[in-house]
């Protein structure tokens, strides 16, 4: 794939051009999801470099494919472009992970960038739940994630972010970080979480959630769950989280689409992988009274 | 701005002016029963970061766009930036108390200040759901019309917004009128510079996951004085 073209000045031909190369890899991943004989399968699919395509998973007997997310290479560096193209046809239930946490590395001036393009089809079922991106010290992280839904699709949307390697004491010490969340509902209605932080001014600061180590947020919305479902969910979160208020601060309320909408706050790993696993099932049961789903990540 | 346009605009800015803004607490109540917010320090930390982090890219820009089209008198920005506010406003609390004060602002002013169409103009787009009526968005567009520029209307909104958070922070705690006096006065270099700062041909942004999750929360104490 072209990443790019390098434009040589013409009548300059004495004059040994510098080759400005573009940083960074072009990375894309599409991938089509169907229904066939009560079975979600991958029906089209494209990959280049760094992902890679691993086949779907199939963890119980509903015909809900697992997809794990693979970039072998870890992360993104300065100058990616990483994008993921989704679709999840009419009726197909996808459930899509990663192995590993998404690394941002350090840059000296280049963007890391990852955009991802989800449609979930009438009546599909589309739950993404990657794991958390860790935003090394001196990154520049983009990301989009804008989800389209027809009627009676359903979305559940996790994404979290870490401060960065605490391990190596580094906390919220990227450059830049920018996150872009769109979930459109077939009315035209959305829900919008965008968040611009470049610690090194005032107005970007990272302020007071710089007592914390993960900042995550958790979205299921559907346009013909009943309100009383809704309300139902909201108030079994509410208390889930009360539980666990030891550990996360966390807060749950109905966007201004139909579905729920809870951010969370926690100090380890551990606290926030629990909560989701919490949060998840809890969902699973009072939409599609379905059990929670053990992952084989490793 | 000359004397008529500021008398005219700070009936708007004024806490006599009926918004229903002193029911709201925009989630202090949750944060000081959650422990965040024990004394007046911690309150102006917490405020400052909202009115930093929360409400500078996202109601501070709804407010300046809203100024130019209530000056201008072109709502379709204003329409447009409203839903972006909508959208954003992910706790219902949040949005429902927002809209509701947005609501009485352009009662008021479609009703007062008959010789500026737009304001009624705007008003007749929220009464037919077509745009939601955000606080930023009306208080934007009614000091607009009145003759107030952007960097004064995001200045007054930012204003009346922290003069809120003392007034419930001393219904909720034993802050004193001194002391809130003092608090406020604390604010007012950072609500100078988000007046000034902010441009609003950025994205809307917003990062107060703190601030946000404590609104989220408020609607689950078990006790409460105030209804957000």
């Amino acid at each position: 794939m072209i990443a790019g073209s390098v434009s040589v000045p013409r009548k300059r031909k004495n004059v040994p051009a510098v080759l400005t190369e573009p940083v960074g890899r072009v990375g894309r991943l599409q991938l089509e999801y169907a229904k066939r004989d009560g079975r979600t399968i991958i029906a089209r699919s494209h990959c280049t470099t760094p992902w890679h395509l691993l086949p779907p998973i199939y963890l119980d007997d509903t015909g809900a494919a697992y997809t794990l997310l693979v970039n072998p290479s870890g992360g993104l560096v300065g100058g990616d472009r990483l994008s993921i193209d989704m679709s999840v046809e009419e009726g197909a239930h996808v459930l899509i992970s990663a192995p590993s946490a998404n690394r941002v590395y350090r840059s000296e001036g280049e963007v890391s960038v990852q955009d991802i393009t989800l449609t979930v089809g009438p009546g599909a079922v589309l739950e993404w739940l990657p794991e958390q991106t860790i935003p090394f010290a001196g990154s520049r992280f983009k990301q989009t994630i804008h989800a389209t839904l027809a009627p009676g699709a359903t979305i559940l949307l996790w994404d979290a972010i870490a401060s960065g390697r605490m391990a190596r004491g580094e906390r919220w010490a990227f450059a830049t970080l920018e996150n872009d969340i769109r979930i459109t509902t077939a009315s035209g209605a959305a829900l919008v979480e965008r968040y611009a932080l470049d610690p090194a001014t005032n107005l970007g600061a990272v302020g007071l959630a710089a007592d914390w180590d993960y900042v995550a947020s958790l979205y299921v919305v559907n346009d013909v769950v009943t309100p009383e479902v809704w309300s139902r969910l909201e108030t079994r979160i509410g208390l889930a989280l009360d539980e666990e208020a030891e550990h996360v601060l966390g807060g749950v309320s109905q966007p201004a689409v139909p579905g729920v909408a809870v951010k969370l706050l926690a100090k380890s790993a551990p606290d926030l992988t629990r909560i989701l696993d919490v949060l998840w099932a809890v969902v699973r049961a009072e939409l599609w009274s379905l059990p929670p789903v053990a992952w084989r990540k490793y | 701005m000359d004397t008529r346009a500021l008398l005219e605009g700070l009936r708007f800015v004024d806490s006599f002016f009926p918004s229903g803004g002193y029911a709201f607490s925009s989630g202090l109540e949750a944060a000081m029963q959650g422990g965040a917010v024990k004394d007046s320090d911690q309150l102006g930390r917490y405020v400052e970061d909202q009115l930093r982090g929360g409400m500078s890219r996202r109601e501070v820009l709804a407010v300046k766009v809203a100024n130019r089209a209530g000056a201008t008198g072109v709502v379709a920005k204003a329409i447009e930036v409203d839903r972006d506010l909508e959208a954003t406003k992910i706790g219902r609390g949040s949005r429902v108390a927002s809209r509701q004060m947005g609501r009485q602002v352009l009662k008021v002013a479609a009703d007062q200040l008959r010789d500026k169409p737009v304001v009624e103009a705007y008003r007749d787009a929220v009464e037919a759901d077509r745009a939601p009526g955000h606080l930023a968005v009306s208080f934007g567009l009614t000091l607009g019309a009145c003759g107030w520029n952007a960097q004064e209307t995001a200045a007054a909104f930012l204003y009346q917004t922290a003069a809120g958070f003392v007034s419930a922070a001393m219904r909720l705690s034993p802050i004193g009128q001194f002391e809130g006096q003092r608090v406020l006065g604390e604010w007012l270099p950072v609500i100078d510079r988000i007046s000034r700062e902010v441009d609003e041909t950025m994205p809307m942004t917003s990062w107060s996951p703190i601030q946000d999750i404590y609104a989220m929360r408020h609607g689950r104490l078990e006790w409460r004085l105030f209804r957000s």
